[in-house]
């Protein structure tokens, strides 16, 4: 009796586990299907946008070495460089902005916090582009619409408005027991040593989440970098450089590269991605536990 | 504001004079004015491999000029996106740039670019068709320097079509695969607009508004409803018509001149290329007729030195400017001298567009209204496709077609 029981129940398991084990396949196919196409694209030998197989009929890397040879009307390298000065700068910038401001709202008590916090709260519901033509003018009457200055203004771009987006580090910093801070105090620290010697070292997975996302956005953005680039090709990021391979008289040639492109500029966030996930998945469920 | 550009006009002739007057006076340079001149043009233009046509133009151009000491500052902007990038700040963009006409009127009412006078406006007026200069033309000013034509033909494989078929697109339809972009919006109107429909009245007249309803349009949508069930037609959509020439699949597609070293390359020396053919309609033949601009060279109202920019932006629309541009890069010259010559009169691409422009296509008009025209076309092409437009339904699709694109859709 008691073994027929037991069996059964492992066999539902089993059940159980194979229907969910389908469903997660088929979901994951799904998923991952637009990226491998991608990676397909990429690699194809046959050129224009359309085909009619799905699998290419022969491949080849050409369209990779093109992108860093043909540097007539497109200049990838270039681009590419660019943008990766700009989303490096700005990281930088933008991790310190989100740490210093999340820490000051977590631990320290001033007049404005809450007026800021509602502050922040509300220009937060406002898309950032909406203020673009604004902000334009701003820096074109700081001078920095012209050659190599434009990449500064990118970087200032992006790392602008961090400080608003401080409520997931908070949230992180306010799990750390006050205690802790307290302690220092008593020991001498000035705020400064607390926040570099005793917070961030306790904060590794919000620094790493800060420091992916502040990452992402230069590297991705679009909009900001066709306004404020303009008609300095030699300052375009890789996105408006993607995004031209499109137009109608380039993309039946450039179809394959811009592929390709795509597959290059995702490396660097799937790096950065793999190697730091796990810190990724802590920092958004809590710090010290117990 | 009439005042203020006339008399802009009028200090330009003026200037023109003077310094006219300069060079013979003082031919050892030592005066020559200091001149800096934004210029933007698509990236081709500037590029090694296709011979930077626009840094010889304009070193030629300062060559011509030793009484200016000209700085050039090279941008990118293709035709298309310039006048939006001139809109976005007119006074720290180029001076001289290009522009597709279709963006004519929104940089009219941006202020963005010069009306042409005096002696540019006879000189742009004797070196071009009527019909490029109208595409120019607003009010009666001329507001570009015209390089070249714009719009599409028909591509087709000589293998397949005789010269004789490709006059009619049912013809063409008996013999081999012919696709065509039915669900674009640029190129879905050239079947309508064949058989009696108008668009403000001569394209000019916005508060005529569109004539896109009526028997002769349900009758169109009924022939292109039977098109897409014909078993030799494609729809051409995400490329798949260049993709069916490579591969054999098709055999004609409708296209623009940049297309045109792709076709070469899948089709060889069988490659065809003809001006729009007509369709049968009820026992009738109607002529196709596509929607045609011109792209031109404008100069910013906000430049520093008018007059360089001016005749800069005449000299990069001259016949030897066009003529560099039709060797080093293919675009298909509008000069009327230069149309005469041999070479260009005889290779069929430039025959093609230009028998497209003068005989098989309407001036797309450039009027606001006319933003309003292209989602509800593109809509009746999705349907006919889909098959959500059928005979039964065909009159009040087309009626919701028209009345949509008479509405601004607020």
């Amino acid at each position: 009796m008691s073994v027929k029981k037991e069996y059964s129940a492992k066999r539902k398991r089993f059940i159980n586990n194979t229907i969910v084990h389908v469903i997660l396949a088929i979901l994951a196919i799904i998923w991952v299907f637009p990226i491998f196409w991608v990676i397909l694209t990429s690699f194809r030998a046959e050129k224009g946008s359309y085909v009619s197989t799905f699998f290419p009929q022969s491949y080849t890397l050409d369209n990779y070495i093109r992108l860093f040879t043909d540097t007539s009307i497109l200049n990838f390298p270039q681009m590419f460089m660019n943008t990766l000065f700009v989303a490096i700068c700005s990281c930088i910038l933008s991790s310190f902005y989100v740490l210093a401001v999340s820490y000051c709202l977590s631990r320290l008590r001033f007049k404005m916090r809450k007026p800021y916090m509602n502050m922040a709260m509300i220009l937060g519901l406002f898309p950032g582009f909406m203020s673009m033509i604004a902000v334009y003018f701003i820096l074109k009457a700081l001078g920095l619409t012209e050659g190599n200055l434009i990449r500064l203004a990118l970087i200032l771009c992006y790392s602008g408005s961090a400080g608003l987006g401080f409520q997931i580090a908070k949230g992180f910093f306010d799990t750390i027991p006050l205690a802790v801070d307290e302690a220092a105090l008593i020991d001498g620290c000035s705020r400064w040593q607390i926040f570099s010697k005793i917070t961030l070292p306790l904060s590794k997975p919000i620094i790493i989440y800060t420091v992916l996302t502040a990452f992402m956005a230069p590297w991705v953005d679009f909009i900001f970098a066709r306004v404020i680039c303009r008609a300095n090709a030699d300052q375009y990021t890789v996105a408006i450089g993607l995004w031209r391979m499109l137009e109608k008289e380039y993309i039946d040639s450039w179809y394959t590269s811009f592929a390709a492109g795509a597959v290059l500029i995702s490396i660097p966030i799937a790096i950065l991605f793999l190697s730091l996930q796990k810190y990724y998945v802590d920092g958004l469920s809590g710090a010290v536990k117990g | 504001m009439k005042r203020k550009i006339a008399a802009l006009a009028a200090a330009i002739l003026a200037s023109v004079a003077v310094a006219g007057c300069g060079i013979a006076g003082d031919s050892d340079g030592a005066q020559r004015e200091k001149v800096r001149l934004m210029v933007w043009s698509p990236s081709e233009d500037q590029s090694k491999e296709s011979g930077e046509w626009l840094q010889t133009t304009c070193e030629q151009f300062a060559k011509e000029h030793p009484e200016w000491d000209i700085t050039f500052v090279y941008g990118v902007a293709d035709e298309a996106t310039a006048p939006g990038s001139v809109k976005q700040d007119p006074e720290a963009s180029a001076d001289v740039y290009m522009f597709a006409n279709d963006g004519l009127s929104a940089m009219i009412d941006a202020n963005t670019v010069v009306k042409f006078g005096g002696k540019y406006a006879e000189e742009i007026r004797a070196t071009n068709s009527p019909e490029i200069v109208e595409s120019l033309t607003k009010d009666g000013e001329i507001y570009g320097v015209p390089f070249t034509t714009n719009t599409w033909f028909m591509y087709y494989d000589k293998s397949v079509f005789s010269e004789e078929d490709v006059k009619n697109l049912d013809t063409m339809l008996e013999k081999g695969v012919v696709s065509f972009p039915l669900t674009n919006s640029w190129y879905l109107p050239a079947f309508y607009i064949g058989n009696g429909c108008t668009l403000f009245g001569d394209g000019t007249q916005e508060e005529l508004g569109v004539d896109f309803g009526g028997e002769n349009a349900v009758e169109v949508t009924n022939y292109l409803i039977d098109l897409v069930d014909n078993p030799n037609f494609r729809v051409d959509a995400d490329g798949s018509g260049i993709a069916g020439l490579r591969d054999g699949s098709i055999s004609a597609m409708f296209s623009g001149s940049w297309d045109a070293n792709a076709v070469k390359e899948a089709l060889g020396d069988n490659m065809g290329v003809a001006a729009l053919p007509t369709y049968t309609l009820n026992g009738e033949e109607v002529q196709m007729m596509a929607y045609a601009g011109s792209k031109a060279i404008a100069v910013n109202p906000n430049c520093e030195y008018m007059v360089p920019a001016v005749e800069l932006a005449i000299y990069l629309g001259s016949a030897k400017a066009q003529e560099d541009h039709y060797v080093l890069r293919n675009v298909i010259p509008c000069n009327t001298e230069l149309l005469a010559q041999d070479n260009i009169a005889n290779d069929p691409l430039v025959a093609a567009q230009n028998r497209t422009f003068n005989e098989t296509s309407i001036l797309q008009p450039f009027v606001a209204s006319m933003n309003n025209c292209w989602t509800p076309v593109e809509n009746m092409g999705k349907g006919i496709r889909n098959k959500t437009v059928t005979h039964e339904n065909a009159k009040e699709q087309t009626e919701a077609m028209n009345e949509a694109m008479n509405s601004s859709g607020i």
